[in-house]
């Protein structure tokens, strides 16, 4: 039935004049009848014509009434609004291309950030059913988040937890380098339980994951993305043998495109069962011990089964594990995540209330393209009022003057979207491109996908309708006796500040916000210039190279990397040569809680500090000034360990005692303080000093081989891509089968560190610049309208003699208040949004006075400009020509 | 002349129309004629409220149309009645009688 009238409804509608005639032709029969039964009657013919048609009335109403009885007759009218504005918008080029800038850019905005969002929180991992796979991990005295399971730990839920029909693990990151005939290259992968793939129902595009008895077997399941760029995307790879890290392993199957593993943001390659971890790490984390926290676990819920179901039997479990192991799993409790996201703690937390403040500040700007937008329509509706007034005065109702407008509005809006998404396309390849100073992978790729194009799509129609509702409502109910006498029929008398007014001043406050805030970033990037990281800067160039992945023993990882600083130090232009585990400033790092022997140990959790391993000349290379005692030397492996520490270690720990000759112990290891070192930003540049410990590459090699390779820290001279080139000749003329990684100089990586300032002050940067050229337009269109409506007054003040002076005076004068009033609003909002932002600040005070008295200055300059242009437009009215002129 | 179908309670006009035609099928005019001359002149149905109702009730499948030559050999509209239109009229005359009867009881009350 539905079908039926969806079908007659579209025949009428295309055959609107048969069914018009066909109409005709019925009533005519109709009207003939009723005549001819009248004069059956008794009635003359006349008489009989004229009670019919007095009886039928107008034809065409019948006809329209009809006609309306259908559907049809609705899509016919919204069809004929849509020609009447596109015709209506064509003619006006210009207004579309203001407000399609204005609304593009303000929902690109949107639309940019909505793409984070949907890859951080929306967008599920490429596995099968993503709905009923988790991620599990453990909490800690009470709900502390969160660890990674031991080894016991997973084969406990493995084994006894009833919701789940499988559960993997897998640890996170391991490092490999991949040879062949090309040069050797790092690559980083996951090495998994072998039902991993069954657990994830990955769908592979080649191959097969691994069979249940491959645990220790060498096989390898490779990244979508390795196998394109490394092996070309050989169809015929599964089978062969690959080289990792020196072992050969067997191809079985590839991964799918842009399955990066379940985690959020790092950026796996390839895959390998867990078993056969020993190949591939020095020291693997024993399996069997209860207090080594290493894996990560995948888990897929039962058919049928909840979550909440899980947990709840998971939380029983907990409580019996804590019974069993007082010792190692009292407190612990287990977390539930959605497979492809994190726990919502630490990091991760903040990078979600980041993301919130940056949703925010983009609904902030595309509520000042809306404001603009409906500044500029509520200006051109005062240009419409007779128009809508003969409209009204010939019988069309008010909602359909209101419908037509607001289709104009949509209209313009669902043009800024598509604006805005191209804008976005854009400004996410850009951001795509930002770079994180992180040992490990990380893939931080956002792109624009369905849910951002829908998304951006609802945004438009919202916006369409906020910023036209109220010019369009405006439109429809002019005062009628006025607009069709061509006065101001909008004026109501009375009103000292007009809604225009009011918007205008909202916009030019909340750019205010804007531009302080990305003031006070650029200022902070300023001052994280100035701050004294306490290590050379400049000079420095930096490569790593992991010898123990490729079965390096200690000892002939302490001759390789000797051998490797004498070859380069003869090098020419280099005046010095270290290598370290860790390079600071890489938003990570080893650190252990440290005690001082023969001292009553402190109360509470001892202060953690860094733990740098590092060769001779490290200080000298790396710039680090030396207090007192000496520096490493080429410590003896067997002789008892020997340590350096910061001023920060030695005043925490030893207060205003000298530490050197005294006895630290951290994570289960002595070591004789032999020096004192300055301080160095270890972490990240905005920190407070952190205490470090330096210790001896050659001592602690064997019991706490390095997590990422070795860097080898050159001081030079001269073109570091030449020299870079030499020292890579030197590593392959010793192991050709070593990858080299992390090749940098050090003003690279601190241009890498500095990221977050740099992107939280490009983000605001954009948004501010946005922002003020939409407030400018704002302005500048407010008093355009103001300077049109008065041309009248204008033109009667010149005739009798105001000079141009006082004209221009007049109309700057009032956008000036306005300027005014928006900065005594705005000014208190950006001290307190500034306050919110001081965690994020380095080297600057939220209350910074350069910042607050250089935004408000530049804003009047720009506002003052606005208002120049149309004030120079009222000077030039001609008094005989407006005083002529009625409308 | 007033328009007294808008005396009429809203959706008793189709039922009233399913009911002429049960009679057997007839153009635009006849059923005026015949629902006129039914309520002894009460309801006086004009084109104005007759014909967007035989439109709705033809796009609902209630009834449907054909031109025929009438008797004095003029092409007319011919509504006839369907079988889904049967049921609608005996459905609604059921609730219609219903209706009447609460109401009544009411008023009488």
């Amino acid at each position: 039935m539905i079908l039926r009238s969806l079908v007659s409804g579209v025949k009428a509608l295309f055959d609107k004049k048969r069914r018009n005639s066909e109409i005709d032709e019925e009533l005519q029969g109709y009207m003939d009848t009723a005549v001819e039964e009248m004069m059956r009657r008794g009635i003359d013919r006349e008489r009989a014509l004229r009670i019919v048609r007095a009886d039928v009335g107008s034809g065409e109403v019948v006809k329209h009434r009809v006609w309306s009885a259908g559907w049809e007759s609705a899509v016919e009218s919204l069809w004929k609004d849509f020609l009447y504005t596109v015709r209506r918008l064509s003619r006006s080029p210009g207004l579309v291309l203001t407000v399609v800038l204005s609304i593009g850019l303000g929902i690109g905005a949107n639309s940019t950030i909505f793409s984070i969002v949907s890859r951080v929180l929306l967008e599920p991992p490429p596995v099968g059913d993503p709905s009923t796979l988790t991620t599990l991990f453990l909490t800690h005295d009470g709900d502390k988040c969160c660890n990674e399971f031991s080894g016991p730990d997973y084969k406990d839920v493995r084994d006894q937890a009833k919701s789940f029909s499988g559960v993997a693990a897998y640890y996170e990151l391991v490092p490999a380098s991949i040879a062949g005939s090309r040069e050797p290259e790092r690559v980083w992968g996951q090495s998994v339980t072998t039902n991993y793939f069954d657990v994830t129902q990955l769908h592979m595009p080649l191959g097969r994951g691994f069979m249940s008895n491959e645990d220790r077997v060498p096989v390898i399941v490779l990244g979508y993305g390795l196998w394109q760029r490394r092996f070309g995307g050989d169809p015929a790879i599964v089978g062969k043998p690959i080289s990792l890290s020196g072992h050969v392993y067997t191809v079985v199957g590839v991964a799918p495109r842009g399955y990066r593993g379940l985690d959020l943001v790092l950026d796996p390659q390839f895959w390998v069962p867990l078993g056969d971890l020993t190949q591939l790490v020095p020291n693997p984390p024993d399996v069997n011990s209860r207090t080594f926290h290493w894996l990560r676990i995948a888990a897929r819920l039962n058919p049928g089964v909840t979550q909440a179901q899980a947990m709840a039997e998971l939380r029983v479990l907990a409580q019996s594990l804590a019974r069993a192991h007082p010792e190692s799993d009292k407190g612990n409790g287990f977390l539930m995540v959605q497979a492809g996201q994190l726990p919502r703690a630490g990091a991760f937390a903040a990078a979600l209330l980041f993301l919130a403040a940056l949703s925010v500040v983009v609904l902030l700007v595309l509520c000042i393209a809306c404001a603009n937008v409906a500044n500029l329509l509520l200006a051109l509706t005062a240009s419409r009022q007779k128009e809508m007034g003969v409209r009204l005065a010939l019988g069309a109702t008010r909602s359909q003057l209101l419908r037509q407008m607001l289709m104009e509005s949509v209209l313009l809006a669902l043009g800024g979207g598509v604006l805005g998404v191209v804008l976005s396309v854009w400004s996410t390849s850009a951001l795509s491109a930002f770079r994180l100073p992180a040992p490990v992978p990380l893939y931080l790729g956002v792109s624009v996908d369905w849910r951002v194009v829908l998304y951006t799509f609802l945004l438009s129609l919202v916006a369409g309708v906020a910023f036209g509702f109220g010019p369009s409502w405006k439109a429809s109910r002019p005062i009628l006796s006025r607009a069709l006498k061509g006065e101001d029929s909008f004026a109501r008398p009375g009103r000292r500040f007009s809604l225009r007014d009011v918007l205008v001043v909202a916009q030019i406050s909340l750019s205010l916000v804007l531009l302080c805030a990305t003031g006070l970033f650029l200022r902070s990037l300023q001052g994280a210039a100035n701050i004294d990281i306490g290590f050379r800067s400049r000079g420095v160039l930096m490569m790593a190279v992991d010898p123990q992945i490729h079965g390096y023993t200690a000892t002939r990882t302490i001759q390789l990397l000797s051998e490797l600083r004498r070859r380069v130090a003869t090098l020419p232009g280099v005046s010095s040569v270290a290598t370290t585990d860790f390079v600071p400033l890489s938003m990570g790092g080893r650190s252990d809680g440290f005690v001082v022997e023969g001292r009553p140990a402190p109360t509470g959790e001892p202060p953690g500090s860094e733990l740098y391993m590092i060769s001779p000349d490290y200080f000298e290379t790396m710039g680090i000034p030396r207090i007192a005692g000496r520096a490493l030397d080429d410590e003896n492996p067997d002789a008892p360990k020997v340590a350096v520490v910061n001023e920060e270690f030695a005043r925490r720990l030893f207060k205003h005692d000298s530490p050197i000759g005294q006895r630290v112990t951290g994570g289960g290891v002595t070591y004789q303080i032999v020096g004192v070192v300055g301080d160095i930003k270890s972490r990240t540049l905005g920190e407070a000093d952190r205490p470090v410990l330096y210790r001896s590459i050659n001592q602690n090699i064997a019991g706490d081989p390095a997590f990422n390779g070795y860097s080898l820290m050159v001081r030079y001279t001269g073109d570091p891509s030449v020299l870079s080139a030499a020292i890579r000749h030197e590593i392959s003329v010793l192991d050709p089968s070593l990858a080299v990684f992390n090749t940098q100089t050090i003003e690279e990586h601190l241009r890498d560190a500095l990221f977050l300032p740099r992107l939280a002050g490009t983000l605001f940067g954009v948004f501010g610049f946005i922002g003020i050229l939409l407030a400018t337009v704002g302005l500048y269109s407010v008093m355009s309208y103001s300077v049109s409506r008065r041309t009248r007054e204008i033109g009667i003040r010149i005739a009798l003699g105001a000079r141009t002076g006082v004209v221009q005076r007049l109309i700057v004068t009032e956008g000036m208040r306005l300027t005014v009033i928006a900065i005594a609003v705005g000014l208190p909002l950006a001290l307190a949004a500034s306050k919110l932002s001081a965690s994020i600040l380095y080297g600057v005070r939220p209350y910074d006075a350069v910042t607050f008295t250089t935004i408000p200055v530049i804003l009047l300059a720009v506002a003052l400009l606005a208002c120049w242009i149309p004030s120079r437009r009222a000077s030039r009215v001609d008094p005989m020509k407006t005083l002529r002129c009625d409308g | 002349m007033g328009d007294k179908s808008s005396d009429l309670v809203q959706g008793t006009l189709e039922m009233l129309v399913l009911k002429t035609l049960a009679a057997g099928p007839m153009h635009g005019y006849g059923i005026t004629l015949r629902i006129e001359q039914m309520s002894e002149g009460v309801f006086v149905v004009n084109p104005g409220s007759l014909f967007p109702a035989l439109s709705r009730m033809e796009r609902a499948g209630s009834i449907k149309a054909e031109w025929r030559a009438t008797e004095n050999n003029r092409r007319a509209k011919y509504y006839l009645l369907t079988d889904q239109g049967r049921e609608a009229l005996r459905s609604e005359t059921e609730t219609w009688g219903r209706q009447i009867i609460a109401i009544n009881r009411i008023l009488e009350a």
